[in-house]
């Protein structure tokens, strides 16, 4: 019984161990094989996202810099109702008039061209038809937004709308315009992250208007030509016409062993290109650094679950085993108490038969092994007129005599182990001090005996014996015992003693 | 009065009469690029946009001052920019400049005049004149300046010697130029051929000293044969014209001298529409001649420092305006330079005029 249970438990505890290792393999494994394949997807997720990205970027550029023109444009309108509600009459009026309006709205170079296309401006009055291509025209029909290139290589933009009906000084004015330097539009667009990330404003023809550098190519270089050796025929054709009809696009190229990916959109109104570049190798190390702290996550909480898991498989198995050994407790326990109840007399609480059998099993063994060569006393105590008491007082009776029996056996007896045989039969088995006290206690239990025939109380015979070396058993003591017994019950009946005779 | 004036004008005239140009010449330093060095080097220091006002301190807080140039082109557009460089600058300390930068839309030495007859007696502190035609011109700006107006001369025409316009800034080397670029064309035919010569507008002393200069230059060899002279008046389209007309004149035209800055341009576009291998030298650095140099279409340019002559016109102009006369503080001739260069310059000059290599 106590080794299946032990089987049983080795058997729990061996598949909770197999188990949990099984289970942290598989998710180690899982884990090793999720984070390759995440590696293995990033190349992709990088193209993709830095295109978005990059798109986004350019989009918002570009509307930013239309957000520019149209402000500006706004502006000129209200410096316009302005200068036409200012009753000007001389230069020197128009003059302060235009420094006013250009400081009050903020406007760069804001200028009046009169029909002769001399411009008018804060500071100066010239003849302006060969520096302006918008006043190639007799008349100005519509908002014009134009690039200059600039001797000095200044380049502006160029934002002019028709005057119809302005008259000042009694000459009618064609067009006002405002002048801005490209390079405080790129200073405006700048990226925070210059150094990974570029930006640069194009012609259509692919030169470079914003003097910024596009990563690899420099500020001042033609962005078709310098990109010309590192991409495919087909990819530069693209590219070219792409810039030539305005249409957004973006490429991946190589240049000195990294990977680039460019970006470009039109510019609303301007014909401009904006172009946005990003090393793809800067992608990849922020793919790799939030991978590997991925990975670093992914680690930990695989040594935190393996952990929370061995913690968990050893509280586990404390506390099976802790049941187990409750379980077995309670068995034991049970099953002394079963073998307790097996083994008492329910009416007198003593030993019954069943246990002296036991007991008489064990002691033979040691007698037969030499173990027990004396010192060992079988008393055989029998009480007298039970059955008289049975027959004429009852069952009940019958049994208070029993139990006024063993009280007097045990209270004589109390170094010994007495036993209820039979229905009126104690054994008392002395060992050790009740061996060597015996004398004294047989009579001191024959003299109680014996005074209780006169006062009519329970009457025990006691025959007792010995082992000596010649007992093969315990039995052989007993039948000497009992032998003696039946004297001493004469010898009571002797003296008045019931007995059932 | 008056016969102090006529004497001072005597004298003068007899002075410019007898001098020889030379002797002009020497008061100024005249740097042209030697033929033979034809090094991409030439390009550093030909234009220089770095300019500041030197340590003058003006009189006034306002000026308002008036310049006339010969015809509205892109040319004296970038002489425009230098005097906007400077007015920005005397702006930060202070000091307010006005002005009028004005010229008609063809070169006109009758209408310059008329311009000036309009405004001499306005409050102007200085009057600036590119002269159209030293020959109609200088009367005017003497009768100016008897008149009481401060009158100076800039950009690439000085009045005629003698004038007594107060001070000049510009080209003091238009004949040296001529001559400098013809010299390069003869060494490439190796000094043998036809040859065409195209000159601005009639009149203009900087395009008729680059003429005469061309044909001195010419004369000195004999197998070298001037078939045409032509003016287009300032205009690329009459260039254009008039290189077609030549070259059916002349279809083995071995060389075009263009002296002005609309010449080089009209020339370089006839000549590539007819396939010709003439050669052209030409002045200036308008950007369709100077991305025809780039082609090889154009052998040579002479590039003017425009930019300078408008920074320090506008700088002499203050310091006339305050009644200081050429010595210690400007000279009478402020020299701008020009520079020869070829195809190996031309894709840095564009960079470094217009900012966009080719």
């Amino acid at each position: 019984m106590t080794n299946d249970k032990e089987r049983i438990s080795k058997g729990f505890v061996s598949t909770a161990i197999i188990g949990s290792a099984l289970v942290m393999v598989i998710l180690v494994v899982i884990t090793v094989w999720a984070s390759r394949t995440t590696v293995s997807t990033t190349d992709d997720a990088v193209a993709a996202v830095s295109s978005f990205y990059l798109e986004a970027m350019a989009d918002y550029r570009a509307r930013t810099v239309n957000n520019l023109i149209n402000n500006n444009f706004e502006h000129m309108e209200v410096a316009l109702n302005v200068i036409k509600d200012g009753n000007i009459s001389s230069q020197e009026e128009l003059r302060n008039s235009l420094g006013n309006t250009k400081k009050l709205l903020s406007l760069n170079r804001f200028a009046l061209v009169d029909e002769d296309n001399i411009v008018y401006t804060q500071y100066t009055t010239y003849t302006g038809g060969s520096r302006y291509d918008f006043l190639s025209s007799d008349k100005l029909n519509e908002r014009v937004v134009s690039t200059i290139n600039m001797y000095g290589s200044s380049k502006q933009l160029c934002l002019a709308i028709p005057t119809d009906g302005l008259v000042i000084m009694g000459k009618p004015f064609k067009a006002c315009f405002v002048m801005i330097d490209i390079k405080d539009i790129s200073n405006l667009l700048l990226l925070e992250d210059q150094g990974t990330t570029y930006f640069a404003l194009y012609t259509k023809t692919g030169g470079n208007l914003s003097d910024t550098d596009l990563g690899p190519i420099k500020a001042g270089n033609n962005i078709l030509e310098k990109t010309k050796d590192h991409i495919s025929a087909a990819s530069w054709e693209k590219l070219s016409a792409d810039f030539e009809e305005g249409k957004e696009g973006n490429l991946t190229l190589v240049w000195d062993g990294t990977q680039e990916t460019l970006c470009y959109a039109p510019v609303p109104n301007t014909g401009w290109m904006m172009a946005i570049l990003i090393h793809e190798n800067v992608i990849h190390e922020q793919f790799r650094e939030m991978s590997e702290s991925n990975h670093l996550t992914s680690r930990i909480l695989i040594m935190v679950t393996l952990f929370s898991m061995a913690l968990f498989a050893t509280i586990l198995l404390l506390q099976s085993r802790k049941a187990s050994r409750a379980r077995l407790e309670s068995e034991m326990e049970n099953s002394r108490m079963f073998k307790s109840m097996a083994n008492t007399d329910s009416l007198t609480g003593v030993r019954n038969k069943h246990a002296y059998s036991e007991y008489e099993s064990k002691i033979n063994d040691k007698i037969r092994s030499g173990e027990l060569k004396d010192r060992l006393a079988v008393l055989v105590c029998d009480i007298n007129g039970l059955k008289i008491v049975n027959d004429t007082q009852g069952h009940a009776a019958g049994d208070k005599l029993i139990k006024d029996a063993c009280d007097l056996i045990c209270e004589h007896f109390t170094h010994g182990a007495v036993f209820r045989i039979g229905g009126d039969e104690f054994v008392v088995i002395l060992q050790d001090r009740g061996y060597d006290k015996m004398d004294e206690t047989l009579a001191s239990i024959n003299r109680e005996v014996e005074e209780n025939i006169e006062k009519g109380k329970v009457v025990v015979a006691v025959g007792h014996s010995v082992l000596t070396g010649e007992d093969e058993q315990i039995h052989d003591v007993f039948e000497r015992a009992d032998s003696m017994m039946y004297k001493r019950k004469q010898e009571l009946k002797a003296m008045g003693a019931k007995t059932r005779e | 009065m008056k016969m102090v004036r006529k004497t001072a004008f005597f004298l003068t005239a007899v002075i410019a009469f007898i001098l020889p140009l030379s002797s002009c010449s020497e008061k100024v330093s005249v740097q042209p690029v030697p033929v033979e060095e034809k090094s991409t080097n030439s390009v550093i220091g030909a234009v220089d946009f770095a300019h500041e006002l030197d340590s003058y301190v003006p009189k006034k807080d306002t000026y308002n001052f008036y310049f006339t140039y010969k015809i509205v082109h892109p040319w004296w557009d970038a002489v425009a920019l230098g005097m906007e460089e400077a007015q920005r600058q005397y702006l930060e300390k202070g000091i307010t400049i006005t002005y009028e930068y004005m010229a008609p839309e063809a070169a006109s030495a009758e209408d310059q005049k008329d311009r000036l007859a309009r405004v001499k007696n306005a409050d102007y502190d200085i009057i600036g004149v590119d002269v159209a035609d030293e020959e109609i011109i200088s009367p005017v700006i003497d009768e100016m300046i008897d008149e009481g107006c401060k009158v100076m001369t800039f950009s690439s025409s000085d009045a005629a010697k003698g004038c007594k316009r107060i001070a000049y800034v510009g080209n003091t080397h238009n004949y040296q130029d001529g001559a400098d670029l013809t010299q390069a064309l003869c060494e490439k035919l190796d000094y043998k051929g036809k040859v065409a010569i195209l000159v601005g507008s009639v009149g203009a002393p900087c395009h008729e000293d680059r003429a005469r200069g061309a044909k001195d230059t010419l004369a000195k060899y004999p197998d070298m044969e001037t078939v045409a002279v032509e003016y287009d008046m300032d205009s690329i389209e009459n260039a254009y014209n008039l290189t077609l007309d030549i070259l059916d004149k002349t279809p083995d035209l071995a060389g075009i001298i263009c002296c002005n800055m609309s010449n080089p341009v009209g020339a370089a576009r006839a000549i590539t529409e007819r396939g010709s291998d003439t050669v052209i030298v030409g002045m200036d650095h308008d950007e369709e001649a100077l991305r025809y140099l780039n082609d090889g279409v154009i052998y040579c340019l002479g590039v003017q420092d425009c930019f300078s002559i408008g920074f320090d016109t506008l700088q002499v102009a203050v310091k006339i305006a305050d009644g200081n006369l050429p010595g210690d503080l400007y000279p009478e001739l402020t020299n701008e330079i020009t520079t020869i260069i070829y195809k190996e310059d031309a894709a840095q000059m564009l960079e470094l005029l217009y900012g966009d290599i080719l």
